[in-house]
C-alpha cells in the first residue's frame, strides 16, 4: 500500500501542486471505496444510482460548502442544522400563506443569512467564542422553530416548486446542477478572489493577517453569513425533495455536515482545505449509506459499518499523504 | 352569643362546603409531562389533556423538556413539579428506563400518577393509558398485505433500532407476514423515523429492486419520504405508516397513502386525564387501558379529519370498557 502511494508521488501527479495533490489523492481514496463497493453489489456502478447518490449529496454538500469557508477561518458553524430546519420552516409557511414560490425562496434565503449575520457579529462584535456562539444559536432557533411550528407539519407545494428537488434536465437530477454551480462558484471564490486568499490567511494566522490589512471582522461575518445563506438553500432544496416541512428536520443534519468538511481535509484549526475535497466528503458519507441500503446490511450493524467506512476513507487519505511529504 | 353562634353556625357550613367541595373535587391542578415539542404526537396528547380537563374542569399545566426528549430536563421539570405539589401528574416519561429515578421522587411525594403512552419500566402507577405496537404494527401491515391481494414484494423501513416503539411495530409486522405466504420482504432498512434518511433509503432500494408492491413504513413521516421518492422516480406502490398523524390521512385521502395505524395520542391524553381526575374524585380505574388497535384507511378517514384542536374526548364509560 505505501509503495503504491509513494509510486503515486513520483509519478505522474509530481509536477502537481501540493494542495491539488491532496485533493486528487482524496478523489482516489473515494474511488476505491466505490470500487470495493462495486464488487459487492451490482446495482451500485450503475449510472442511475451514481446520479441517485449526487442527488443526495446535494443537500449535505451545499450545508457543508458554506461551512468549508467558516472552518477555512478556524471558525466553526453548528446552527447549521437548526437554520435548516427554521429556514425550511419560514419558506413554507410563506408559499403557504402567499401562494407564491418566489416570496418562499427569498423568505427561506433570507431567514438562514440573517441567522449567519446574527453569528458573525456575535463571534466578532461579540468576541464570543464561534463553537458557543453557534451552539447558543442552535438552541435559539429550535426554540423559535418549535414554538412557531407547535408540532405541525406544512406540506404539499406547487409542482414547480417540487420539481426543483425531483426533478431532471438532460438525465440528470436538478439538484445535482445545483450542487455543481455552488461547487463552481466555491472553487472560483476561494481559490481565485482575493476574498478567498483573505479566509484562508486569517485561518493560517489571523494576527499575520490583521497586520498585513486583511479587514478579519468583515471577512468573518461574510463567512458566517455564506454559512447561513447556505443553510438556507439547502432548505429550500430539502422543502423541494420531501414536499414537507417540521421542526425537527434539522437536527440530524449539522454533524454530517461538519464530517464531510473533514473528511474532505479541511483543518478543522483553519487555513488548510478545500471545496473540491468537501464535495468528496460528502459523496463518501453518501456512498455508504446507499452501500449499506444495496447490499440491506442489518439496521444493528449500520451503525459500526459507517463508522468503519469513515475512518478508513482518511485513513487511506493519509497513507497516500505520508508518501507525498517525503 | 348570638354572634358567636352565628359564626359557629356559617364554620359549619364553610366546612360542609368544604367537604363537599374535596368530594366534588372541581379545580384539580394536574401537571402534564410530554417528551418534545417537535412530535405532532404529544402535541395530540397535550390537546388531549387539555380537552379532558376542560370537560372535568380541571386545570393543566405542561411540562416539556427544551431539548427534545432531554432526560436531564425532564428530571429537573419533575424536581420542580415536586415542589408545587399539583394534585396529579399524567407522565410519559422521555425514557422508560432511565427515568426510573424521576418517577420514584414522584412516588415518595405521595401525588398520584398515570402513565401514558411509553410503559415505565418501575413506579407505581394509578393506571397506565396506552397503545400497543405491536398490535398496530401487526394490524396496519395486515391492512398493507390484504391490499396487496396477498402477493407481491415489500420494502421495510424502521424506526430507531433499539427504541420499545419500533421493537414492537417490527414485531407485529413480522408477525403478520407469517399469515402470507405469497409476500416477500425484500428488504428491511432502518429510517430512524426520519423523513429524510426514509427518502434516501427509498431512492437507494429503488435501484436494485424493479418491482416494488409495498412499503411498510414504522412511522407518517418516513412513510411520507418513501412516497416522495416513488413519485421522483414514477413509480408506485401501496404504502403504510403508522400514527395517524393530520399529514398521513391528507394522503390517505389523496390517494397517495394506503393506510395508517392510530397511535391515537389526543385520546391517550383524554383518558389519562381523565384516570387521574377519577382516582381523585374516588371513582373506579382499571390499572390498565389498552387503546384497541385502529386503522385509518380511505374508508374511515373522514372521521379522522376533524383537527385535534376540534376535538372532543368521547365519555369514559364509551372508551374504557369493563
Amino acid at each position: 500500500m505505501t509503495a503504491a502511494s509513494l509510486d503515486l508521488n513520483r509519478g505522474p501527479l509530481a509536477h502537481l501542486s501540493q494542495g491539488t495533490r491532496s485533493v486528487v489523492y482524496r478523489l482516489l481514496a473515494m474511488a476505491l471505496i466505490a470500487a470495493a463497493m462495486s464488487f459487492a453489489s451490482e446495482a451500485f456502478l450503475t449510472s442511475n444510482n451514481l446520479l441517485n447518490v449526487l442527488r443526495q449529496a446535494s443537500l449535505l454538500f451545499l450545508l457543508a460548502s458554506g461551512l468549508t469557508l467558516v472552518i477555512l477561518t478556524a471558525g466553526l458553524d453548528l446552527s447549521v442544522g437548526a437554520n435548516v430546519a427554521l429556514s425550511a420552516c419560514l419558506a413554507a409557511t410563506v408559499i403557504k400563506g402567499t401562494g407564491s414560490v418566489a416570496l418562499g425562496v427569498a423568505a427561506g434565503l433570507g431567514a438562514g443569512s440573517l441567522v449567519g449575520l446574527a453569528n458573525g457579529l456575535l463571534v466578532t462584535l461579540l468576541r464570543i467564542p464561534p463553537f458557543i456562539a453557534t451552539y447558543g444559536m442552535l438552541w435559539i432557533l429550535h426554540g423559535v422553530t418549535y414554538w412557531f411550528m407547535k408540532g405541525e407539519t406544512i406540506h404539499g407545494f406547487p409542482p414547480a416548486f417540487r420539481a426543483v428537488g425531483s426533478g431532471y434536465w438532460l438525465g440528470v437530477p436538478i439538484p445535482v446542477y445545483v450542487m455543481l454551480l455552488f461547487l463552481a462558484a466555491g472553487i472560483v471564490f476561494a481559490q481565485r478572489t482575493t476574498w478567498g486568499q483573505e479566509i484562508y490567511a486569517i485561518g493560517a494566522n489571523p494576527e499575520a493577517a490583521r497586520l498585513s490589512g486583511v479587514p478579519v471582522r468583515r471577512r468573518l461575518v461574510l463567512v458566517y453569513v455564506a454559512s447561513g445563506a447556505m443553510a438556507g438553500l439547502a432548505s429550500l432544496i430539502f422543502l423541494a425533495r420531501l414536499n414537507s416541512a417540521e421542526g425537527d428536520i434539522g437536527e440530524t443534519l449539522t454533524l454530517p455536515a461538519i464530517a464531510a468538511v473533514l473528511i474532505g481535509g479541511t483543518s478543522l484549526f483553519g487555513g488548510v482545505g478545500s471545496m473540491l475535497g468537501t464535495l468528496v466528503g460528502a459523496v463518501i458519507l453518501t456512498l455508504v449509506l446507499n452501500f449499506m441500503n444495496l447490499l440491506t446490511i442489518n439496521a444493528n450493524w449500520q451503525p459500526l459499518v459507517t463508522g468503519v467506512i469513515v475512518v478508513l476513507a482518511v485513513f487511506l487519505d493519509n497513507l497516500t499523504r505520508k508518501g507525498d511529504s517525503r | 352569643m348570638k354572634t358567636l353562634q352565628t359564626m359557629t353556625l356559617t364554620l359549619a357550613a364553610l366546612a360542609a362546603l368544604a367537604a363537599a367541595g374535596v368530594a366534588r373535587a372541581d379545580n384539580e391542578r394536574l401537571a402534564v409531562f410530554t417528551k418534545n415539542q417537535t412530535n405532532p404526537y404529544f402535541q395530540a396528547v397535550r390537546l388531549g389533556t387539555e380537552a379532558a380537563s376542560r370537560q372535568m374542569k380541571a386545570t393543566v399545566t405542561h411540562y416539556v423538556p427544551t431539548k427534545p426528549d432531554s432526560i436531564p430536563e425532564q428530571m429537573s421539570q419533575i424536581e420542580d413539579v415536586i415542589v408545587k405539589k399539583p394534585d396529579a401528574i399524567v407522565f410519559i416519561p422521555v425514557d422508560y428506563k432511565a427515568m426510573a429515578p424521576g418517577v420514584q421522587k414522584i412516588n415518595t411525594a405521595k401525588i398520584p400518577v398515570v402513565n401514558v403512552t411509553d410503559r415505565s419500566e418501575v413506579g407505581a402507577f394509578v393506571s397506565f393509558v396506552g397503545a400497543s405496537d405491536y398490535d398496530l404494527g401487526k394490524e396496519t401491515a395486515r391492512a398493507l398485505f390484504k391490499a396487496m391481494g396477498g402477493k407481491g414484494n415489500v420494502i421495510g423501513i424502521e424506526g430507531v433500532k433499539g427504541s420499545l416503539t419500533n421493537i414492537d411495530r417490527q414485531r407485529g409486522m413480522r408477525d403478520a407476514l407469517k399469515d402470507f405466504p405469497n409476500i416477500k420482504l425484500l428488504a428491511s432498512q432502518p429510517g430512524n423515523y426520519q423523513r429524510l434518511q426514509a427518502l434516501q433509503v427509498m431512492e437507494n432500494l429503488m435501484q436494485s429492486y424493479p418491482q416494488i408492491d409495498g412499503v411498510f413504513a414504522a412511522n407518517d413521516a418516513m412513510a411520507s419520504g418513501a412516497i416522495e421518492a416513488m413519485e421522483a422516480a414514477n413509480r408506485k406502490a401501496l404504502v403504510v405508516g403508522i400514527n395517524g398523524t393530520k399529514e398521513a390521512i391528507d394522503a390517505i385521502n389523496a390517494g397517495k397513502m394506503l393506510a395508517t395505524g392510530d397511535y391515537n395520542g389526543f385520546l391517550q391524553g383524554c383518558l389519562g386525564t381523565m384516570a387521574a381526575l377519577r382516582s381523585l374524585r374516588g371513582q373506579p380505574v382499571p390499572k390498565e387501558i389498552v387503546l384497541p388497535a385502529a386503522v385509518i384507511d380511505k374508508a374511515n378517514a373522514a372521521r379522522h379529519a376533524v383537527p385535534v384542536e376540534q376535538r372532543s374526548c368521547p365519555r369514559w364509560e364509551d372508551a374504557v370498557k369493563g
